[in-house]
């Protein structure tokens, strides 16, 4: 299973972010492979013109987050980048399994305000788990379209149709095309 | 009942080529058993191949007729000996995972229809046009004859949607 399991290991958060250039990851991971550390889990990717990294990283302890925060002062400094670090609890570090059905939801449509908070929002009342969110300004300045692509998942309770049918009020009301499917894994 | 156990990666039986089965004798007939024994044992697995085993022979089992994908569409249960995919067509991205790679799952792309040709233990040669979930069962299975893992095909990443490109 995860190597998140293994004992005797101090786990971080780290978030980077700044100015897009090559050697971002480069730097960071240079860093941490330095410090002995190993790099569990992260998603990095360009927002706007940023180039930002999460991560879950593991140090055998001892290890304070007061050694990284310093490793990456020293690296960051004048590089436009900024650095953060928190210490993660045991029940922080392990993914937990959503049990329910996988389903990608799609919300699209012209740009106004309140598209993220509404759609989240009724599926947090829910019960439903946002596992993966991305969102895009697109179209022209004179018509700006908004793109919204969320993972989630679905409690036990709660189907596809439901889920799709729980937010077919939003359609109207922000005018967007919304659209919910099925992404659960299958298992070969 | 033989059941056996799953290989997971990184063995290196896994990213190996299979050869193909010249006769098809006694210890190949206990192998397809081995395979079916693995295959029901398995929670919600619709299919195995000889490699995950351990045997580097051109060997697979499928069966999508209990998935819900697959109950409305398969041709039952598959035992084929030297699968061949002789036309493709159509793509269609599903996200997998994988029993000798547990923990991960990923998009892959794969085609929606397939003809595929293989002996059956008792040497008939059977062919048909398999479509859908059975497709990508197939496709799945077959790939690890060639020591393909789905890791190989991963057809984006999730943020892949929303790449720039510059339309003239």
């Amino acid at each position: 299973m995860n190597a998140c399991r293994k004992a005797g290991l101090a786990h971080f958060a780290v978030t980077i972010i700044g100015k897009d250039r090559p050697g971002i990851v480069a730097d960071t991971a240079e860093v941490l492979f330095k410090l002995g550390c190993n790099v569990e889990d992260s998603s990095c990717t360009m927002l706007g013109g940023e180039f930002a990294m999460i991560l879950i990283i593991s140090h055998e302890k001892p290890f304070s987050k007061k050694q990284l925060e310093a490793e990456f002062a020293a690296k960051t400094a004048g590089g436009g980048l900024s650095a953060f670090v928190r210490s993660l609890k045991d029940d922080e570090v392990c993914y937990q399994e959503p049990t329910g059905e996988l389903c990608l939801v799609s919300v699209y449509g012209s740009d106004k305000p309140g598209i993220v908070y509404r759609i989240t929002r009724e599926l947090a009342d829910r019960g439903v788990n946002i596992t993966d969110l991305n969102t895009k300004l697109i179209g022209s300045p004179a018509e700006p379209v908004y793109v919204l692509m969320l993972e989630a998942a679905l409690p036990q309770d709660l189907s596809v149709e439901q889920a799709s049918q729980l937010l077919e009020n939003l359609k109207k009301e922000l005018s967007v095309e919304i659209s919910v499917r099925l992404i659960t894994p299958v298992s070969l | 009942m033989a059941v056996q156990r799953i290989l997971l990666y990184p063995n290196p039986i896994l990213k190996r080529m299979s050869r193909t089965v010249e006769r098809i004798d006694a210890e190949i007939l206990q192998l397809v058993e081995d395979l079916v024994d693995t295959m029901e044992a398995g929670p919600g697995s619709v299919g195995v191949a000889a490699p995950q085993v351990g045997v580097c022979l051109r060997v697979c089992v499928v069966d999508v007729s209990n998935n819900r994908h697959g109950k409305d569409n398969n041709h039952g249960r598959l035992l084929m000996i030297n699968p061949e995919i002789v036309e493709r067509s159509g793509l269609a991205v599903m996200r997998e995972g994988c029993m000798s790679v547990p923990d991960y799952t990923g998009d892959v792309e794969r085609a929606t229809e397939i003809t595929v040709r293989f002996s059956e233990p008792d040497g008939t040669q059977r062919e048909f046009l398999a479509s859908g979930f059975e497709a990508v069962a197939i496709q799945h299975e077959m790939d690890h004859l060639d020591g393909l893992l789905f890791l190989d095909r991963i057809s984006s990443l999730k943020t892949g949607l929303f790449r720039r490109k510059s339309y003239k």
